[in-house]
């Protein structure tokens, strides 16, 4: 997916992570040059928000490399990392809006908070920002009084507000009606091509990823089992992409949590020969 | 039975790493909120804020609870020392209890369950729905942000609310005396006045609450901080806020105490 002498936006290298003693990311493998927009795709607790938490230096692998932008993420001390950070956005699963402010001031809060511009300036930007989510209107809203739709519209105005030059969307279709959704999806794709934005999704949204990715990766038990574009996920005979893509609940992916004990015990009927 | 013994050892074990790791935690994270304690200088907006917050809005619990104290002392002050014949004496009661002990305990129990409840509800939620890792992403720290604003407004809140509380105890136990009762208004003030010592009882009693500022404080903002990030979570956190200062001011008042007086 990337020519020979192009260097990746993002490098990451062998990257294992685990909370504690539970292991979440097994050497994982990544490269995704600038400009492109990657979606990851995986079963729930298989580590893909993990993965973002790892590139937005929220936590540190215990191996390997984050490189973004040929900054080492994983190597970064705390003013470094608010400094790379400034260039970056992220729109959480539910938004994560600020519930004490207002649309305005949510989506004023990174540049108040990481630039010096005058307050007349910040206020054409909000609004030029708002616009772009077709929520002209709704500034002087407070976050309590927002759809979840427009919540993460809101949420989405506030992650590009820097114009950043990586976006990171964690979860952005979850629990969305679906016009919301194709708003969203929309804005995905336009804020790609438009700003050029490199963009990392991770979702469980098959139908929207093959639509707006470039790339696709799919991930299971802390690795990347499977990736390629649209086209070859679609007409792909691998069998972990074949059950994600019909959404099956046989196949490689067990969709049944690995039980101990045999089902005849749980109804208590095997206690006789116990 | 060894067995038992044994499970309730390694419980025992348990609970002593966790408090220890707890401390630790809570004195690093201390030592972090002073580092990032700079808006206080560039931006007391976010200070006064917290102030408005924390301290403005108790000023109605802290000022009642104060009349009413006063007005108890005042009942009971002169129940017992009209027995002894100087009932002319409930002033300096009255200010002495007042100053030392009551007010700064008192209004520094009201607080933590007024405001340190309030602190640690608002930032365990703000953890739970991501809203710190957010501010965290856009490159703002959580810590400069909102823990340290909260934890300075607590420590200039607390104190100015402890004397409010005083000035209204005394004047409760004087509408309870003097108006109620009748003793010699003279009588009232002039005992006060000869009884308290500026530096023993006064400042003493500001010391005190400077040092109930800071622990209410930052157990309400670590207990927030550190909340697990769920309803039962956020819910648990506000409850050991509001028990753990409790107890903490009064062994701390104790041992403030037998050092002052």
């Amino acid at each position: 997916m990337m020519d020979a002498a192009e260097q990746p936006f993002i490098d990451i290298r062998k990257v294992a992570f685990a909370y504690g003693e539970r292991p979440i990311l097994k050497d994982i493998n990544l490269s995704i040059p600038k400009g492109k927009l990657i979606a990851i795709m995986g079963g729930s607790g298989c580590g893909k928000t993990t993965l973002l938490r790892l590139l937005s230096g929220q936590q540190q692998p215990q191996k390997g490399e984050v490189i973004v932008n040929g900054q080492h993420v994983e190597k970064m001390n705390h003013q470094e990392l608010f400094k790379f950070r400034r260039s970056m956005g992220m729109l959480f699963q539910f938004g994560a809006l600020f519930t004490d402010l207002s649309v305005f001031d949510n989506i004023a809060f990174p540049l108040r908070e990481n630039t010096h511009l005058p307050e007349d300036i910040i206020r054409d930007l909000v609004m030029m920002k708002l616009a772009a989510v077709g929520l002209r209107g709704t500034q002087d809203m407070k976050t309590a009084e927002l759809s979840g739709g427009m919540a993460r519209r809101v949420a989405l105005a506030r992650a590009m507000a820097l114009d950043p030059d990586l976006m990171l969307y964690d979860e952005p279709f979850t629990g969305l009606d679906p016009i919301s959704l194709g708003v969203i999806a929309h804005l995905i794709k336009k804020l790609n091509h438009a700003l050029g934005t490199t963009a990392i999704m991770v979702t469980h949204d098959i139908h929207h990823s093959l639509q707006l990715a470039d790339h696709v990766y799919f991930m299971a038990r802390g690795a990347i089992i499977a990736s390629g574009t649209p086209d070859e996920v679609l007409n792909s005979r691998d069998p972990w992409v074949q059950q994600f893509v019909k959404g099956a609940a046989d196949g490689p992916v067990q969709f049944a949590y690995p039980a101990t004990s045999s089902v005849a015990h749980d109804f208590g009927l095997s206690s006789h020969h116990a | 039975m060894l067995e038992t013994l044994a499970t309730n050892l390694r419980h025992l074990g348990n609970w002593t790493i966790n408090v220890i790791w707890k401390m630790g935690f809570a004195t690093r994270f201390l030592w972090s909120i002073v580092l990032h304690s700079a808006p206080l200088i560039t931006r007391p907006g976010l200070v006064i804020r917290e102030i408005y917050f924390a301290g403005v809005l108790s000023l109605i619990i802290i000022m009642v609870s104060g009349l009413f104290v006063g007005m108890v002392l005042g009942l009971q002050g002169y129940t017992t020392l009209v027995r002894f014949g100087s009932a002319e004496a409930l002033g300096s009661l009255v200010a002495l209890s007042l100053l030392r002990e009551l007010g700064p305990v008192l209004a520094a129990l009201l607080f933590a369950s007024r405001s340190g409840s309030a602190m640690t509800a608002e930032i365990g939620l703000m953890k739970a729905t991501e809203q710190l890792d957010a501010m965290a992403v856009m490159a703002v720290d959580p810590i400069a942000r909102v823990i340290a604003p909260r934890f300075w407004a607590g420590i200039f809140s607390l104190p100015i609310l402890t004397a409010l509380f005083n000035v209204m105890g005394i004047f409760g136990g004087y509408y309870i005396g003097v108006i109620m009762i009748g003793l010699d208004e003279g009588a009232y003030w002039s005992q006060m006045q000869n009884a308290v010592d500026l530096h023993e009882d006064v400042f003493n009693g500001m010391i005190k609450s400077v040092f109930f500022g800071v622990a209410v404080t930052l157990i309400a903002v670590f207990e927030g901080y550190d909340a697990e990030p769920t309803a039962a979570g956020v819910s648990s956190a506000t409850t050991r806020t509001v028990v753990t200062s409790a107890l903490v001011i009064l062994a701390m008042d104790f041992v403030l105490t037998a050092f002052m007086f």
